[in-house]
């Protein structure tokens, strides 16, 4: 344990304090590449640096931060953690229990990569992004081209009062591009590998070359100028859609990660992110989908966003079964959470995010794990229904059951053949139903594991960047129209 | 909670003095004190504080930008983020129609509350707690969730220029819920309100408040289709925040998905309906300037009705050859991707009405407390996606006659404007909850609304 982690506990460590723990993220980097039609949109390097402090009394949290790595700053940080929690005290009139870290005295963790994206050559990274955007311009209804790559580092030296340590250095890449085009009153966006920036990995620069951006382009583009002329997704109340693991991701993500969320589930994001369908008792017994749906929280997968060590309270990461053949089973869960539901070791879901935000639960890589059906297999067994590709919308009720879904593009399905393209294709349903609906999964090839970096979660609010393997699938009778 | 004082206008001094010869440059150095006290379960669970200090460095140097940021205020990090950013602009693609950093204006001083900046976390706990007790935390069966946030942020901003300006902007905000969690289907009240000033924010007010706004029967169901609404204060300013970003940002309006592109300058919504930026205006939560330091001046949005211009930044304004506005926001932000955006929204009307008078011109319909989880579906028609939540009323013949499940709506933003009837004469303030945009705006009556499903509660 260093010297700065040392003073934050000591000065923690005050009486009526019955535990501290302390980050100090020292460098917490981020670097922004992007080029919007030839031009540069953003090129940023951000380097911060500083301390998080949570500390607990018999029945109150506090935490307090300060963007200040050194032993002065540590001790400041632990002091604000303290008043926080003697500010809070009076309105807490239960203990808190937490189970056991179980954490190391003298841990390390580092992401394996290849090439540290912030070695190479930003002249070489703005090359590639240069080719990747002028390839986007295939025609004169592209208005705007836009290529952008990022990447993380975060290096944690993690202490606690119970003598757990570690270090740790997590290095997060991504990149994709995106067209906009336009032409008689219609305006359509096309992205690749995913929206949301691309697709995102743990992995060094090596991740960004595999995803082979210049080849991608082409095509994006020409799907943007495509969409322009084509029809509107048809709409029926009960149809047959096949989803692409891309979209399938994030349907994971919205109505199975969150609603999963034991906080969530009792009630500590009610104000703000909202509650969940399901409760503590439904373990176990509630039907959650099809025996096809096989869902995991897995923190030790290579290459995922929500991969690491041990999480921000020091617990080792874990491979936790959500669902399992469409039975509920899990919960995403704490020290605290996990105490309350009565078993004895944390889901390690606590993820802090940055130094001058406190842990909270937050998805790893929650994975639908495949089935045995290829993509032409998916297809086969329809005879009219809708293709949905990489996500362009997306709303979910406070309990995560009634969702509207929309996507940058549709195909129709028509006696298993994918159709033309179709535009602003929506699809809503229910949860439970939707889920239980699911008659086919698609096999390993159509699986993959999605970077998702903008999860947001807490007040004030905190992005996590988060990982979600899918499939392709296919769900029956659901509704879906053109938005 | 205050952060600790550093002569900011000096570091931001020292910055540009490191630029070498050639190079153009504006800094941003802000010194953040916040304090959030979050509860749930009648208890406040997670109590925050929170000091920042950071340097944002964007440099120019032959037509190229990057922006290099720092935490660390030392000589040497100072030094380093000078290198960082002067290294990333000499690789940036050329922007030869960005302009030079902006000069012109001087700000005059905004309201602030120097007691909201000094607020201890003992003090914001004690705020949550009295909105604890006035919601009902102790009322068995009874369950109360919210946040109380206040602090400052002081800023100061120098450019190559000649541009220096400081200041210090204030926010607190608060939020609570409070749930019967044991009812078939549960029920909910809201409330919710900010203002620069935390003495008048009156947390307690807002905890009986939706205390008392509860349902006291169980939510019936109702079916999907088009209604007539009247969306309260929380609802509209959703819908007002999202027309800022879709219909309002030059980002929009270069790239073309802006839902306003080519409606500049007609009327599009009722006569009485005006919409402006006021960054100056204590109605909001007031700011001098923008991330570029330019001086925040009042803009007509909608004026009458009639549409206005898109705002600007100093890239924006580059680009669509128009003048510059005040909207940057900060050019590290991952939203300066979007671009500029109004952020000090106020809506007003002629002739507002009370609640009662409002019930009665909806005669039948719905009314809507506040959204839920609202995305964008189609940016160049306006139309965005949410739920309802906390509150959903049937109107029968100007009276509500019950509480009904919460309902999914899609819908485009201009058209709900354009059919908006009548507005409340009061206006609710909302924000973020460190007041990066406040909305100012009353309820309104909305003679067409789509919802296009129903959720189970």
């Amino acid at each position: 344990m260093d010297d700065v982690v040392r003073a934050a506990l000591r000065a923690a460590l005050t009486s009526g304090i019955a535990y501290a723990d302390v980050r100090v993220l020292a460098p917490q980097r981020f670097e922004a590449l992007a080029v919007r039609n030839g031009e540069a949109s953003a090129l940023t390097a951000t380097s911060g640096a500083g301390v998080g402090v949570r500390v607990r009394t018999e029945r109150a949290w506090g935490f307090g931060t300060v963007a200040d790595p050194s032993a002065a700053g540590a001790r400041t940080a632990a002091r604000l953690a303290v008043r926080a929690a003697h500010a809070a005290e009076p309105t807490c009139r239960r203990p808190i229990a937490v189970v056991p870290s179980r954490g190391p005295e003298n841990g390390r963790y580092e992401t394996r990569l290849r090439r540290n994206p912030f070695d190479v050559d930003r002249a070489e990274k703005l090359g590639l992004l240069r080719d990747a955007e002028k390839a986007l311009h295939v025609g004169p209804e592209v208005k705007s081209g836009h290529a952008s790559m990022q990447a993380w580092e975060q290096v944690t030296r993690f202490g606690s009062s119970e003598g757990v340590g570690f270090t740790s250095r997590i290095v997060h890449v991504g990149a994709g591009v995106d067209a906009t085009a336009a032409a008689h009153g219609e305006v359509q966006r096309r992205s690749g590998p995913n929206s949301f920036g691309g697709d995102y990995g743990q992995a060094g620069y090596e991740f960004i070359e595999a995803l082979a951006l210049g080849e991608r382009a082409p095509t994006v583009g020409q799907q943007a100028v495509a969409l322009l002329d084509a029809p509107s997704c048809p709409s029926s109340a009960a149809t047959t859609v096949v989803l692409a693991t891309d979209q399938l991701a994030l349907q994971v993500h919205e109505s199975v990660g969150h609603a999963t969320e034991l906080d969530r589930i009792l009630a500590s994001e009610a104000g703000f992110a909202g509650t969940s369908f399901l409760a503590p008792a439904d373990r176990g017994s509630l039907r959650y989908g099809s025996e096809g749906m096989t869902i995991v929280a897995d923190a030790t997968e290579p290459n995922g966003l929500g991969t690491f060590g041990w999480d921000d309270e020091g617990c080792p990461a874990v491979r936790t079964t959500l669902v399992d053949r469409g039975r509920l089973v899990g919960f995403l869960t704490n020290r605290e959470t996990s105490a309350a539901l009565g078993v004895p070791t944390s889901g390690a879901t606590a993820r802090a995010g940055g130094f001058d935000r406190a842990p909270l639960i937050r998805m790893t890589n929650v994975d639908l794990q495949p089935g045995d059906r290829s993509f032409e297999e998916l297809l086969e067994g329809v005879r009219e229904g809708v293709y949905f590709e990489t996500n362009r919308s997306w709303s979910i009720d406070d309990k995560r059951l009634n969702f509207q879904f929309g996507t940058e593009v549709g195909r129709t399905i028509v006696r298993g053949e994918l159709g033309p393209l179709v535009r602003n294709p929506i699809y809503a349903g229910m949860t439970p139903q939707f889920w239980g609906s699911m008659d086919a999964v698609g096999d390993a090839s159509t699986w993959h594991l999605w970077g998702i970096p903008n999860c947001g979660k807490g007040q004030p609010i905190q992005a996590a960047r988060v990982g979600h393997g899918a499939p392709a699938a296919r769900f029956r009778n659901v509704r879906v129209w053109g938005g | 909670m205050p952060a600790r004082p550093i002569d900011l206008a000096a570091v931001a001094t020292r910055v540009l003095d490191r630029l070498p010869s050639g190079v153009e440059g504006d800094v941003r150095v802000r010194s953040e004190g916040w304090t959030t006290m979050r509860f749930a379960n009648g208890h406040i669970h997670q109590p925050h504080v929170e000091e920042s200090r950071s340097v944002s460095l964007r440099v120019a140097k032959d037509h190229r930008l990057a922006t290099a940021t720092t935490t660390d205020t030392s000589p040497a990090g100072l030094g380093r983020v000078v290198r960082e950013a002067v290294a990333l602009a000499s690789i940036a693609p050329v922007d030869a129609r960005v302009g030079p950093f902006p000069v012109d204006g001087r700000p005059r001083p905004v309201r602030y509350s120097r007691a909201t900046a000094s607020l201890a976390p003992e003090a914001v706990g004690r705020i949550a707690a009295g909105a604890l007790e006035a919601a009902g935390a102790d009322v068995e069966g009874q369950r109360v969730s919210g946040a109380v946030h206040a602090g400052s942020q002081t800023i100061a901003i120098a450019n190559t220029s000649g541009r220096s300006v400081s200041g210090i902007r204030t926010a607190s905000q608060a939020s609570i819920l409070v749930e019967r969690p044991a009812d078939e289907p549960p029920v909910s009240g809201w409330a919710e309100g900010s203002h620069w000033d935390a003495a008048k924010l009156d947390a307690a007010r807002l905890g009986r408040e939706a205390r008392d706004r509860m349902p006291r029967t169980a939510p019936k169901a109702a079916k999907p289709g088009r209604y007539r609404v009247l969306l309260g204060g929380a609802a509209v300013q959703e819908l007002v925040g999202f027309l800022a970003h879709l219909g309002f940002s030059g980002h929009g309006e270069e790239e073309g998905w802006s839902c306003l592109k080519g409606k500049r300058g007609t009327r599009l919504f009722p006569e009485e309906l005006r919409l402006t930026d006021d960054g100056r205006s204590p109605l909001g939560l007031p700011a001098a300037f923008d991330e570029e330091g330019t001086p925040k001046r009042r803009l007509a949005l909608i004026d009458h009705g009639v549409v206005g211009p898109a705002v600007t930044d100093l890239v924006t304004a580059g680009h669509l050859g128009a003048r510059l506005t005040g909207h940057a926001l900060p050019p590290e932000s991952p939203y300066g991707e979007w671009g500029p955006v109004p952020t000090s929204l106020i809506l007003t009307a002629d002739h507002g009405a009370s609640p009662e008078e409002l019930a009665k011109i909806l005669g039948n319909g719905l009314i809507v407390t506040r959204f839920h989880y609202v995305r964008i579906v189609h940016p160049a028609r306006g139309v965005i996606t949410g739920m309802t939540r906390d509150g959903t009323y049937r109107v029968r013949h100007g009276e509500v006659v019950e509480p009904v499940r919460n309902l999914r709506f899609t819908q485009s933003i201009p058209e709900t404007l354009r059919h908006a009837e009548a507005w409340g004469r009061e206006r609710g303030r909302y924000s973020d909850e460190r007041g990066v945009q406040s909305v100012t705006c009353p309820a309104l009556v909305c003679g067409r609304f789509q919802f296009t499903s129903a959720t189970l509660f």
